[in-house]
């Protein structure tokens, strides 16, 4: 029977085809990831050799005043990309791979990154993540959605029903050469992605597999629910294609709006607009207030003065850039916090959603989502403190710039973790299939057919 | 071997059937004759278990169809008035998968074999189904129930839409059939293919058994006359 029901599936054109642009949707997505790759290799590998360049030529002409020459000197610090990202692209074609800053302030530097085309970001890209999420239930659907009612309209239902004791196993094995199908072309579609794009197998990449197939799964459930209902063929596909358009349109935008409006963040204007006010009306203030902040904030540096007689120095101008900053810090820990909330909840109602949780999860483990994007956030700001320190005493003491070895200041890689816990990432599927499972045998029960 | 005790349906307030009783016999054809919404599906349904009777028993092989479903239907084929097969499959794959949901697993040969037997010419036994007539694939419908060796057969307007040689042959194979043992149920608008055919028949009219003979007492004509003074 089963070697039968395999020829009936595989001889209808429809289902051949649904796999074939499946496969194909997903090639393509494949290379749209390899070359996302190696855009941000080129990013980082360009960022490397030009911070050395950039370096080197400020020191030929800035070496008289080490003040003068840090007002300058970029350094990089690149928010490390796995490959995994590349199934997954995420937040990462928003925000940059590697920022560069010098040791003036931070916030006015934070935001002024490279430019990434508006169009990009209006389609979004095409990568693996989006054919799984909004390809992949589509085919499920069309191959699943007129599983009996197939049966009933084309005839031959009364027939299977005579002549099986109960049809239930042979609904199972029809919809299991389904589930099979569609499984076998995700699972050669991630075989060719993890050699193709170079994906080390550990935790993060099995957890992607592991979500990639419950996801699959749950269409799979989602569609036995409905056609336990033994609707007709048009109702059926009605019913799924409007779960498809609530889940993976209508939900997610209703999460992103009620997010919004749950935690909205003025801060991230206002937080520039401090920023340049709090070092920009320095100028025109006496200078002691300036440096006694500057002091309370870091008293290691309280042995370095400000000449009375002088207009300018670079302790003085440092000190005032570092006002800036304390202006937005503030803001910035408001905005911080409020990304982090947002990131909270979408995760805490991603529960009940499983489009928004696949897409949260493949995001986490490829380290391009929100959390990554706020941790890198953490790392830069800790890589300026650490930039200042070195250079504070260095600029306040006017060390000479030749005798710096400048060659050591390489570009700095920032590499995220992310712990998976296995328990919250498998369990909002699991849950929902025991769920659809058990309402479907009841359907199936009360019309007798088991 | 079919036997009916008081089988009643009601939808809603319509009653489709009416403390039917009837017994059909080992190698007896029984004829049922009546016009459209008399009630003649709904009794084939109650038996092949498709609709759920509201008050009354159906019985096949002594096995009752609402207790044991799965039982009963061992021992029952089914051809519907249309036959509708997979067309995607060959003439020879449907009657394989047919007979696999029911259990049975034939080699080639007595597959073929059961085809002839209905009288499906060998040329077309391996094409698909998508390109066959209805009298062919009412013919693999017959191969399919051929193969299940059921001790109890209904038929639901077998005949219609048949040309006149295809029914004449497949009244011999019901012949064949009852002479092995099989009990047979036909619904049918033929007068004419009941009177030769059945051994009994029954005329029905709003749900009720209205009526019941034995074939060889009375002649085509005088059943026409019955009949349409019935109902």
């Amino acid at each position: 029977m089963i070697y039968l029901i395999v020829k009936n599936f595989f001889r209808s054109k429809a289902h051949g085809i649904g796999l074939v642009l499946l496969l194909i949707a997903g090639l393509i997505s494949l290379e749209i990831g390899s070359r996302f790759l190696k855009k941000t290799e080129q990013v980082s590998v360009k960022t490397a050799q030009y911070q050395q360049e950039s370096i080197l030529r400020n020191v030929s002409y800035f070496d008289k005043e080490m003040g003068t020459l840090m007002y300058y000197l970029k350094f990089g610090l690149e928010n490390k990309v796995p490959n995994l990202a590349a199934l997954s692209i995420g937040q990462r074609d928003i925000f940059p791979t590697v920022q560069s800053v010098t040791v003036r302030n931070l916030e006015e530097q934070r935001f002024s990154t490279d430019l990434t085309n508006p169009l990009y970001q209006l389609l979004g890209n095409m990568d693996f993540s989006f054919v799984l999420i909004y390809f992949f239930p589509l085919v499920i659907i069309s191959f699943g959605f007129n599983l009996i009612s197939e049966e009933k309209e084309g005839g031959t239902w009364s027939l299977v029903r005579s002549q099986a004791g109960s049809p239930m196993s042979f609904l199972r094995y029809k919809m299991g050469i389904r589930v099979i199908s569609v499984l076998a072309v995700l699972l050669v579609l991630l075989l060719v992605a993890k050699f193709y794009l170079n994906i080390p197998m550990n935790q993060h990449f099995l957890a992607f597999i592991l979500v990639s197939v419950c996801y699959v799964l749950f269409w799979f459930a989602l569609t036995w629910l409905v056609v336990s209902f033994q609707k007709n063929s048009s109702t059926n596909a009605q019913t799924l294609l409007i779960c498809w358009v609530f889940l993976n349109l209508i939900l997610p935008a209703g999460i992103n709006v009620f997010q919004r409006w749950l935690f909205p963040i003025p801060e991230a204007m206002t937080t520039v607009i401090q920023n340049r006010e709090g070092y920009h009306a320095q100028w025109d203030k006496p200078k002691e207030p300036t440096l006694e902040k500057f002091y309370a904030r870091y008293p290691q540096y309280a042995s370095f003065v400000h000449p009375k007689e002088l207009d300018f120095s670079w302790l003085w101008y440092f000190a005032m850039q570092q006002l800036g900053d304390e202006e937005a810090a503030s803001e910035v820990t408001e905005l911080k916090s409020k990304l982090r909330q947002r990131l909270d909840l979408s995760k805490k109602v991603s529960w009940l959603i499983p489009t928004v949780h696949t897409q949260l999860t493949l995001n986490s483990v490829g380290l391009s989502d929100q959390g990554n994007y706020l941790n890198y956030l953490t790392a830069l700001e800790e890589f300026h403190e650490e930039l200042k320190h070195y250079f504070f005493p260095k600029i306040f003491q006017d060390s000479p710039v030749r005798e710096e070895e400048w060659s050591k200041f390489t570009l700095r890689v920032f590499q995220d973790e992310y712990a998976v816990s296995w328990l919250k990432t498998l369990a909002p599927f699991v849950i929902f299939m025991l769920a659809f499972l058990l309402w479907a045998t009841t359907n199936f029960k009360t019309a007798r057919l088991n | 071997m079919i036997e009916a005790k008081q089988l009643s349906k009601s939808y809603g307030g319509q009653i489709a059937l009416q403390a039917l009783d009837m017994n059909i016999k080992e190698g007896e054809i029984f004829a049922l004759l009546g016009q459209n919404g008399a009630g003649k599906t709904t009794t084939i349904n109650c038996f092949l278990g498709f609709v759920e009777p509201t008050s009354g028993e159906a019985l096949i092989h002594g096995v009752s169809v609402s207790n044991n479903p799965l039982e009963s239907k061992q021992y029952l084929a089914y051809i519907p008035e249309t036959v509708m097969l997979y067309p995607n499959l060959s003439g020879i794959e449907n009657l394989a998968f047919f007979s696999s949901l029911a259990g049975q697993n034939y080699s080639e040969e007595k597959l073929k074999g059961f085809l002839s037997k209905s009288g499906l010419q060998e040329s077309a036994q391996k094409q698909r189904v998508g390109g066959y007539s209805k009298g062919m694939r009412q013919k693999v419908g017959i191969a399919i129930a051929l193969a299940k060796k059921a001790k109890a057969l209904f038929l639901d307007e077998p005949t219609s839409g048949l040309d006149p040689k295809a029914s004449n042959e497949f009244s011999e194979i019901l012949k064949e059939l009852s002479g092995e043992g099989t009990a047979i149920l036909m619904a049918t608008h033929d007068i004419f293919r009941a009177k030769e055919v059945a051994h009994r028949i029954g005329i029905m009219k709003e749900g009720q058994l209205v009526s019941e003979l034995n074939a060889v007492d009375i002649s085509a004509n005088e059943l026409e006359m019955l009949y349409l003074k019935t109902i």
